[in-house]
């Protein structure tokens, strides 16, 4: 566990308590029955595809939609009735919904304009806050829709603490940057964190984003948290194998006992060593990473034979697609191997994989 | 070389195309202010004596200056009124979700297709049924019916191109809905609305079917212009209808200097 995770988790002072908080539009459950705490201080983010439920949940925090069971509370302090408007909370929109019509700095200011602070006070403030988010100064009277994607998300978020809100809510702030800027940002967001102690619940499709990030990770799936746990429980020992798919791409192998001690697997010819509690059907999970390409078969506690059907660049390793009967397998390797144009043998050992009951 | 070639003769075209237009549209606007320019009390072509005759004596006339007082107060009233309704019509046409949406949507335009001397007869029965006095105040309530729908087309331009999501973060920055509106919809909205107020003016200032039936003894200009070209014309007639086509000009460029300026001090 991470020193944040621990910090966050040690205080152990309940802020958030969701209770049975279901969500029904025109009949369809958007969000069903959930339970969830959240501690003072805490990065939790909320993964899961499109139509999870993840960003109903978040507005439902936000108070921008109102839960159509259960409740949540702030400090034992039932939100329901708040509007959002009153709530602590702000929200930085996946679009990030700038006010196209202001300036940086009038766009940053609003939160203390509505509050009718003065000019004077509000433009400190609003300076204070652009050094944090690292925009020159010389910005302040910029119009806004003038500044380039990533200039746009620092304004979105110095807007959004402006006001000093307790919990930042973030609808996917990031998806639409390119992966360069993106990954800046999130080591950002993550200093930011740390440096304001302030509670983020964070929602994203992309697990990669949340493992970066998070003290504690939610995956949602069709409107139910499946799991939730650090991002190293939630990698290590997903609970299902929706959670293990989502964590990227991965082998999955169907298995089911062959009655002694070992596994076979319907599409895929001998049998399998795996860590399983017990003698169950299950899938067997194996990242890229720790498949290998073997010299001899008994390298490895399993292994398979195919051939190599194409390679790609990853920048920093070589990842192989090989076609093993009528399956693809992808193996991740640092360094580019040449291969005959013959078979091939991948392995992996039974420690590496991860076993998940149907 | 054959590029060439074709270039001249796209410039050919583009300039045979201007000059027919500028003769179709604006020399027959041209020629009613050289019209107005006449010495004479009739127009006869080419001019034999140029003055400023008729322009003062129309400046001097009561009878002008009420009409023109007339059609600015109709014209004012219902750029007002049109604006208002255009504003939250385009709200409910474009914005918002609701049960009778698409319904609403095509009731509003039809007014506008439907034909202005028809919909004048048709308001004028309604008016005499009702028992109302016929005044430029009925011709307000008439302008509007053809011309809140207009409005509320060119204002709901503006609110298709709004991302309402603005709105709820600006109620999550602590924005009550008042302030919402005052600081973020309007202000986002304002160049619709500031064409519609344009349109709105322009389209009642220069109205004739409408006001011919519906506003009674009070004169509007192209009532008038109207009336006088049928019975007792004098080169009042076109100097007036010179000098309301410049009116109409200049409420045109005081709002493209307007735009202009606006956009210039949000850059």
């Amino acid at each position: 566990m991470s020193e944040t995770a621990l910090m966050g988790v040690s205080r152990q002072k309940l802020l958030l308590d969701l209770v049975g908080v279901r969500k029904t539009f025109d009949g369809f459950n958007a969000v069903e029955r959930i339970d969830l705490s959240v501690m003072e201080g805490e990065f939790f983010t909320i993964v899961g595809p499109s139509g999870s439920g993840k960003t109903t949940l978040l507005r439902m925090l936000a108070g921008m939609d109102q839960p159509s069971e259960g409740a949540i509370y702030l400090r034992g302090e039932s939100l329901n009735d708040m509007p959002a408007n009153k709530r602590p909370t702000c929200l930085v929109f996946q679009s990030l919904a700038l006010f196209p019509h202001m300036t940086v700095g009038q766009n940053i200011e609003f939160a203390l304009k509505m509050r009718k602070i003065a000019p004077a006070a509000r433009k400190e403030r609003a300076l204070e806050l652009m050094r944090v988010v690292r925009l020159p100064e010389t910005y302040y009277s910029k119009n806004v829709m003038k500044c380039s994607g990533g200039e746009k998300q620092r304004v979105a978020l110095a807007r959004a603490f402006t006001y000093d809100p307790e919990i930042l809510l973030f609808d996917e702030p990031l998806s639409a940057l390119d992966y360069k800027l993106r990954k800046t940002l999130e080591k950002e967001l993550k200093d930011l964190h740390r440096e304001t102690g302030k509670t983020f619940i964070y929602i994203t499709h992309s697990l990669e984003e949340a493992m970066v990030m998070s003290d504690r990770i939610g995956v949602m799936r069709d409107g139910r948290l499946v799991q939730v746990g650090t991002p190293e429980e939630i990698y290590t020992k997903p609970s299902d194998k929706f959670v293990s798919e989502f964590m990227g791409e991965v082998n999955i192998v169907r298995v089911r006992p062959d009655g002694s001690g070992r596994y076979k697997s319907e599409d895929l010819a001998g049998s399998f060593t795996v860590n399983a509690p017990a003698s169950t059907d299950g899938y067997v999970v194996i990242r890229p990473e720790f498949l290998r390409f073997l010299a001899l078969p008994s390298d490895a506690d399993n292994c398979l034979t195919g051939r190599v059907h194409n390679e790609y660049s990853l920048g920093s390793r070589v990842q192989y697609q090989v076609r093993v009967g009528e399956r693809m397998f992808l193996v991740e390797q640092p360094r580019r191997q040449s291969f005959g144009g013959g078979d091939v043998t991948i392995g992996w050992d039974a420690a590496d994989a991860i076993f998940v009951a149907e | 070389m054959n590029q060439e070639q074709a270039a001249l003769r796209t410039r050919t075209l583009l300039w045979v195309w201007t000059l027919f237009v500028i003769f179709v549209v604006y020399l027959p606007v041209f020629c009613s202010a050289l019209a107005s320019l006449t010495k004479s009390r009739y127009f006869l072509f080419p001019i034999r004596k140029w003055s400023f005759d008729w322009w003062d004596k129309t400046m001097a006339s009561i009878e002008v200056s009420t009409l023109v007082k007339t059609s600015l107060m109709l014209a004012g009233s219902v750029t007002v009124l049109a604006t208002i309704i255009g504003f939250f019509g385009a709200l409910a046409f474009a914005r918002y979700n609701w049960k009778g949406r698409s319904l609403f949507q095509k009731v509003v335009l039809l007014p506008i297709f439907f034909p202005q001397p028809v919909l004048g007869l048709a308001l004028l029965l309604w008016f005499n049924a009702l028992g109302l006095p016929l005044s430029w105040h009925t011709a307000v309530i008439a302008h509007l019916v053809w011309i809140a729908p207009v409005i509320t087309l060119v204002i709901a331009i503006q609110v298709y191109g709004f991302d309402p999501v603005v709105e709820e973060a600006a109620f999550d920055l602590g924005a009550s809905r008042f302030q919402v509106m005052k600081e973020v919809t309007l202000p986002m909205l304002w160049p619709g609305i500031w064409s519609g107020m344009l349109f709105a003016f322009l389209l009642s200032w220069g109205n004739f079917p409408l006001s011919l039936y519906t506003s009674g003894a009070d004169s509007t200009v192209p009532k008038w212009l109207f009336t006088k070209m049928i019975a007792g014309y004098t080169p009042m007639v076109p100097t007036l209808g010179t000098m309301s086509t410049l009116g109409a000009a200049l409420v045109l460029s005081i709002g493209g200097v307007a735009v202009i300026l606006a956009r210039r001090r949000s850059n």
